[in-house]
């Protein structure tokens, strides 16, 4: 099977499985107990009220006709209305999907390049002071729960040594300042960046257990494998050996990198939280708790997404740096 | 005959464990081995020899080291030699290796193709091109098909992979091969046929070869000179019909009468108790020993001198009792006249 | 011929597994009405196994030996054909059968390194079968056993684990485990391969008077025509799924008939440098088992091969001999016209190999995909 073929193969069952999870969160949620109005009658709507929204809503239409207009709107971005708020579910969401990952991608990014480091370091010069110290302290880190460490930061560098800002994105006259501006304009202000830096250290803190110790096993693997011994018998320069070890070694890091990237979305969700940061995470929280479920649906299909789009790229990595995956001839004996 | 173009003069390598005590898997050994020569290096596991193969090209681990005696190629000594100096004088230009897992040894995320341009970047001033055509007569040499010089390994049988291997250490015209086991992961049929390709090369290109095995079949048929190892030092070596036909060490005697031979299914084996001693000091004594029947008290005073069998300089056993074996052996030596090979009816 | 049953017999014993892998493959079968191609791993075995008797399969890597070893322990189910075991086909079997079975049937495998549990010491590892199987057991019954396989004093040997062994003892416990339930048949798996060849010898020896001590039967399975040759009475020849010639040791070496198993004696190397051994003339490896030519499997190797080698070969005994069986149409008048004998005048490859996707480089032959129904 050609190379060609495999990245078809992985771009149509991405599709097809983005699809299904889709229909399933449609199932789920038509299955969950109540239903849409039965809260808002709690919340004291007249049931006159109720019967237009659930016309409008086309609640009342045979459930294949809702699965279809639902279908039909996800494609055209259209994910209905908040209850909460009114406004376009997109519209709410998208900014918050923005934040999120401005914090998650570069902060993964980070762990992943300096984790890796480190794990190549340890396992390069095994034994002594710096193995054992790097290796307790990223465990120890990653031992204590990210939002408790998320806590701790605060209370180390924002009340007590007074350094950083102890939450938010932007201080809330900031955000009145510049909501007119253009979105990156943010970007361009220091204090941004004060509030960005204890909810980036915290994840890079507590993630980095996961590339330096994967690294590190693979490093010390790759040493012994023979191909290497004979890349050496052969007369190679000791940096091209170096070189060839840290592709090997690298490969089950790369390819963990965008699963870190799609699985970080759970761990969000707690860090957002300690840190009033307003991304995705907290909105999900914050709608769950609000019953605007024309969010939460959305917000559980833009996680589930996000992870599919993970994997997607861990196999299109893997399609292109091994090619005993993508290019034909494995099975047989 | 010729000069020798590698000589091992009473080499010792020793290995460093974590632990700080050295594994002394070699001891005192000597050998030699002459131009367009085809020798066979065999003993069992643990003997020692696959580090002599190591230490040829420096391919030692970190922990390992010529600790004493010298290594001669064409006259110069190497043993002492730098990762520099290897790379430079003797890894593949001069001498390459045919390892024993061509499957692992064959970088996985690398064309074919690719492996031989590198090959020819670091060592020669080839171009690309060229370093690809050459690639292309070599796989034709070996018998594989030309086309495929871009794939990559795995898409390779286990007997094609063993065959760009030969073609790889062929590549840049060595002067003497090494192989490591080269034929043990393959069945038999490919196994002969791979030993008869290599025959033909090293007449055709006129190299010479060090086999390194465990199989002394392989030897006594392929094989010009032999030594038999066993704990690390050289138990005997010479000339491989004058082995076969006068050995003299009790190893050597044992061995040949282990192996199976196919033409006599009904022949008891011979029986070798015991195992290797475990190396940890520079041993000195003759570590056969303790599993040898013919053993005496003066094995044990001192590490043994060779002895050249029947006045033959060429043929030299390690052994005290050298003189005595053809009779105290007399049993295991005398070769079956009344046998009759079963293959003698075969078409 | 005895009126008993043969302790294990085989009868066109079959098991196919199913290459199709993915998602994919399966919808795409399902939406072309295509068959799912098959590994024919083991495709029509018939043996026979005696009281007392040694019997030995050989063949080169992917010949099905591995498979064949599998489906006689249970582990895997035939897909086609039967197992019986003195005369039970085991198909038939219930849960007690199957239990009475695996006591009966006693294993050997190849890498003394693994197959021993490294937690446990020599005398859990072989008192674990009789408490399995419930059976009542003193000391000194271990101790014999212990002796019996070479590892004496026992006492010794006892609290010892796998780590304080050494491969060749390892593997007699591995033989002591094997034979302490009593069985009728032991099943080995080259478990001597692995072993230093001075070991070799003692581990053969010790198979050989323990088969004869004990009168167990035992199949040995191998790659190793030499070791097979020294310790069995009677021997099948292997190639992709199926069995090529069976006959007695000493009449398969001295007159092999299937030009596979010439190719195989004559490959073999002699420790002896006086010997100028003829050497075979095929070449090649076995093809891939995933697309196997129709008729005869050997066909594309074969250096005798005819056009009614398209054709699969039936079992039969040449003339003039008996107990002798060869799968081959060079033994047997075929009914057809002159023209399905003639010689095919290509000369399949004898160099080069054949790849994975079961083409040959060269081009010569084309070998026709897949088994037609």
């Amino acid at each position: 099977m050609s190379r060609l073929r495999y990245f078809a193969q992985r771009t149509l069952m991405t599709a097809l499985l983005i699809f299904l999870v889709a229909s399933a969160l449609f199932v789920f949620f038509r299955l969950m107990p109540g239903n849409y109005t039965s809260l808002l009658i709690q919340q004291g709507m007249s049931a006159e009220q109720v019967a237009r929204l659930e016309t409008q809503w086309g609640l009342n239409e045979p459930l294949y006709i809702q699965y279809f207009n639902y279908i039909t709107n996800l494609l055209t971005a259209n994910a209905g209305d908040s209850f909460r708020h009114g406004s376009p579910v997109w519209e709410l969401v998208k900014p918050r999907i923005i934040n999120s990952a401005i914090l998650v991608f570069p902060a993964i990014t980070a762990t992943y390049i300096v984790g890796g480091l480190i794990g190549a370091l340890i396992g390069r010069y095994r034994g002594g002071l710096f193995e054992k110290s790097s290796i307790i302290g990223v465990s120890v880190f990653h031992s204590i729960p990210d939002f408790f460490l998320g806590i701790l930061l605060i209370s180390a560098f924002s009340s007590t040594l007074g350094i950083f800002p102890t939450s938010g994105m932007l201080s809330t006259q900031t955000s009145i300042m510049i909501q007119d501006d253009p979105f990156w304009h943010r970007f361009l202000l220091k204090e941004f960046w004060m509030h960005y830096a204890l909810p980036f250290l915290t994840i890079m803190l507590y993630f980095m257990q996961y590339p330096a110790l994967i690294m590190r096993n693979s490093v010390v693997e790759v040493s012994d494998q023979e191909f290497l011994h004979y890349h050496r018998l052969k007369g190679l320069p000791r940096f091209t050996l170096l070189r060839k070890l840290m592709r090997h070694a690298s490969l089950p890091v790369i390819t963990l990198y965008p699963i870190s990237l799609a699985t970080s979305i759970s761990g969000l969700v707690l860090i957002e939280i300690v840190f009033n940061w307003p991304g995705i995470g907290r909105m999900l929280v914050d709608s769950v708790l609000a019953r605007d479920f024309p969010v939460i649906q959305f917000v559980f299909l833009v996680a589930a997404v996000w992870v599919i789009l993970g994997n997607f790229l861990v196999d299109l990595l893997y399609g292109v740096i091994d090619p005993r995956v993508s290019v034909g001839g494995d099975g047989g004996e | 005959m010729s000069d020798p173009i590698l000589e091992f003069d009473g080499v010792d390598i020793e290995y460093e464990t974590r632990g700080g005590t050295a594994v002394h898997a070699v001891n005192d050994a000597s050998f030699a081995i002459d131009e367009h020569d085809y020798f066979g290096l065999v003993g069992e596991s643990g003997c020692g020899k696959s580090t002599i193969a190591d230490a040829v090209v420096g391919g030692l681990d970190e922990n390992g080291a010529v600790t004493g005696g010298e290594i001669r190629y064409k006259g110069t000594p190497i043993q002492d030699y730098s990762e520099k100096e290897f790379n430079k004088n003797i890894r593949w230009t001069e001498i390459s290796f045919i390892p024993q897992s061509s499957m692992n040894s064959l970088d996985p995320v690398m064309k074919l193709s690719q492996q031989a341009i590198e090959m020819a970047k670091y060592h020669t001033d080839m171009s690309k091109d060229e370093a690809v055509e050459r690639l292309r007569e070599l796989f034709d040499v070996v018998g594989l098909s030309e086309s495929r010089i871009h794939d990559y390994p795995h898409q390779f049988s286990g007997g094609m992979q063993q065959r760009a291997i030969i073609a790889f250490a062929l590549f840049l015209q060595p002067s003497l091969i090494i192989a490591d086991e080269p034929t043990t992961a393959l069945d038999v049929i490919m196994q002969d046929q791979i030993l008869d390709h290599i025959n033909d090369l090293k007449d055709d290109w006129e190299i010479s070869m060090l086999m390194i095995t465990h199989d002394i079949s392989v030897v006594f048929e392929n094989c010009d000179s032999m030594a038999v190892m066993h704990g690390g030092q050289v138990a005997e070596a010479g000339d491989v019909v004058e082995l076969f036909d006068h050995p003299r060490h009790p190893y050597a005697i044992l061995l040949q009468n282990a192996f199976p031979d196919v033409r006599y299914p009904d022949r008891e084996l011979a029986i070798i108790d015991g195992h290797p001693p475990q190396l940890r000091e520079k041993p000195d004594f003759c570590t056969f020993a303790d599993r040898c029947p013919w053993s005496t008290q003066e094995c044990y005073d001192g590490a043994p001198d060779p002895r050249p069998v029947a006045g033959d300089e060429e043929h030299l056993a390690w052994c005290v009792r050298a003189d005595e074996m053809e009779e105290l052996a007399a049993d295991h030596l005398r070769k079956p006249e009344e046998e009759h090979s079963i293959l003698e009816e075969s078409q | 011929m005895s009126a008993e049953p043969p302790v294990l017999e085989l009868r066109g014993l079959e098991k196919h597994f199913d290459t199709s892998t993915g998602f994919v493959d399966v919808i795409r079968d399902r939406l072309t009405g295509s068959d799912p191609s098959y590994v024919k791993a083991v495709d029509g075995v018939n043996m026979k196994l005696r009281e007392n008797q040694v019997q030995g399969v050989i063949g080169e890597s992917g010949c099905g030996k591995t498979t064949l070893l599998r489906t006689l322990i249970g582990l895997y189910e035939p897909t086609g054909g039967e197992l019986l075991f003195h005369g039970q086909p085991t198909s038939e079997f219930t849960s007690d059968e199957w239990k009475e079975f695996r006591r009966q049937v006693g294993l050997v495998f190849q890498d003394p390194f693994n197959s021993l549990d490294p937690k446990f010491s020599v005398r859990r590892a072989v008192t674990e079968p009789l408490e399995i199987h419930g059976m009542d057991y003193e000391l000194a019954d271990i101790e014999e056993m212990l002796e019996m396989v070479g590892l004496t004093p026992a006492e010794k040997y006892l609290g010892r684990f796998p780590s304080q062994l050494s491969g060749g003892e390892k593997q007699r416990v591995a033989i002591a485990r094997g034979l302490i339930t009593e069985p009728d048949v032991i099943l080995a798996d080259e478990p001597a391969s692995m072993l230093d060849v001075s070991t070799q010898a003692e581990i053969l020896n010790l198979l050989n008077r323990l088969t004869d001590e004990f009168g167990v039967s035992m199949v040995y399975i191998s790659h190793d025509l030499s070791t097979v040759s020294y310790i069995c009475d009677r021997i099948n020849v292997m190639y992709l799924g199926r069995v090529v010639e069976n006959a007695p040791t000493m009449d398969l070496l001295s007159e092999p008939k299937h030009p596979y198993t010439q190719a195989l004696i004559q490959s073999i190397p002699i420790p002896d440098p006086h010997y100028d051994r003829e050497r075979a003339v095929i070449g090649g490896e076995p093809g891939d088992p995933i697309n196997m030519p129709a008729g005869c499997r050997f066909k594309n190797r074969c250096p005798e091969r005819m056009e009614v080698c398209d054709n699969k070969p039936a079992d039969v005994t040449p003339e003039g001999m008996t107990d002798h069986s060869v799968a081959c149409h060079l033994y047997y008048d075929h009914p057809l016209d002159e023209s399905s004998t003639k010689r095919v005048e290509e000369r399949p490859l004898t160099d080069g190999g054949c790849d994975r996707t079961g083409t040959l480089p060269h081009g010569s032959s084309v070998v026709p995909r897949g088994e037609s129904k």
